[in-house]
């Protein structure tokens, strides 16, 4: 009984919903998908045989596009020279060294201080609001007591020194209006900046001279060993090695 | 835009610079600083009125989302740039490979075809129009 069912089911393919054709009857022409008929036939009111020639599978190449990966699409972009200033020189990895102005430590990574612009993306400020200028009532609500900062504010986001001082320079060169704006203990501040800045060139300076003049002494030292040689015209420490 | 963006920039100089100043006013406050102050947090007001004004100027910038995590994680991005470009090297040279490959292919193929079935590939190249001569 049950290989009697087993062959009837394997035996009902015979209908049309089972075929490897599917529903549709054979006799409909359609167009040659599988490329296994050498010419197709279409029929409708424009009945037409189109013969696909002597070979099977044989089909339209794709069209052929001007643009391909064969081209060299940095020089068809003409991202050539951007490409030669970055891959010539090495971009520094900090983000200081793209942003010189900002003050304070920028280089941290920005979820620690909840500083990050993702976060702006995920959880966009309110807008919308005007902007208008604080009343007086305001404004009082910024009074402060004098004194300096607890130590523990003091320090925080302020930059290293050496970044500090291409950082006044550069403020320096470009507005001193905003300085100059400001209150006692700003322009002091600045000029302190300043003064300390050309003692710190002052002593550079003087370093380098006497490395210089170190440098002077050992040469002199050195072609005093080497007379003979020097009077005949003599090879440089290099060339020696090399000769 | 160039224009914009330079007076974008500017603008956020400006307020960044007038920050700074507020932190060191703020860092060892004086009482006749208070004026001075009140000038700098009015300043702030008014830059970010500046700032919010160049907003619908720029509606059309379009900054690609990667480059925010290369700042988030204070890093140049300019590697982005130089990370792209790179990439898009790479691949570049990558597909270029492969398009020679397969015509390398293509005329190997052509040829040892020529070999075995002269005629039919006669034929065939005659349907394609290629009359070039097989190397």
């Amino acid at each position: 009984m049950m290989m009697g069912d087993q062959f009837r089911t394997k035996v009902e393919p015979y209908s049309p919903k089972s075929s490897p054709r599917g529903a549709r009857s054979p006799v409909v022409s359609r167009q040659d998908s599988t490329g296994t008929l050498k010419a197709t036939i279409s029929l409708g009111k424009n009945p037409s045989i189109v013969h696909s020639g002597p070979f099977y599978l044989m089909k339209e190449p794709p069209a052929e596009s001007d643009l391909t990966g064969a081209v060299n699409l940095m020089a068809y972009y003409g991202l050539e020279h951007t490409y030669s200033k970055f891959s010539g020189k090495k971009v520094k990895e900090q983000l200081s060294s793209f942003l010189p102005n900002l003050p304070g430590i920028i280089d941290t990574p920005g979820h620690q201080d909840n500083s990050s612009l993702r976060s702006v993306i995920e959880k966009p400020p309110h807008v919308g609001k005007e902007l208008r200028p604080l009343s007086s009532v305001q404004l009082a609500g910024f009074r402060l007591h004098p004194g300096p900062l607890p130590e523990q504010y003091r320090y925080v986001n302020q930059a290293p020194m050496k970044k500090h001082k291409s950082r006044h320079k550069k403020h320096k060169h470009k507005g001193g209006e905003g300085v100059g704006g400001g209150g006692g203990e700003l322009s002091a501040g600045e000029g302190g900046g300043e003064a300390h800045e050309k003692k710190h060139k002052k002593t550079k300076r003087h370093d380098d001279e006497k490395e210089r003049k170190k440098r002077k002494k050992e040469k002199k030292r050195k072609k005093a060993k080497h007379s003979p040689e020097g009077a005949t015209g003599g090879l440089t420490p290099s060339q020696h090695s090399n000769g | 835009m160039a224009s914009t963006l330079e007076s974008l920039e500017t603008q956020l100089e400006m307020f960044i610079e007038n920050v700074r100043q507020i932190r060191i006013i703020v860092s060892d406050f004086q009482p006749q600083g208070q004026n001075v102050l009140n000038q700098k947090i009015q300043a702030l007001v008014t830059g970010l009125q500046e700032v919010d004004k160049l907003r619908s100027q720029v509606q059309d910038v379009h900054v690609p989302l990667e480059v925010f995590d290369y700042i988030d994680n204070g890093r140049n991005p300019q590697l982005y740039t130089k990370d792209c470009i790179e990439k898009a090297l790479t691949k570049n040279e990558q597909v270029k490979g492969k398009i020679d490959s397969y015509r390398r292919f293509k005329s190997y193929l052509l040829v040892e075809l020529n070999n075995v079935f002269p005629n039919e590939l006669a034929k065939y190249r005659a349907l394609r129009g290629d009359d070039r001569p097989i190397s």
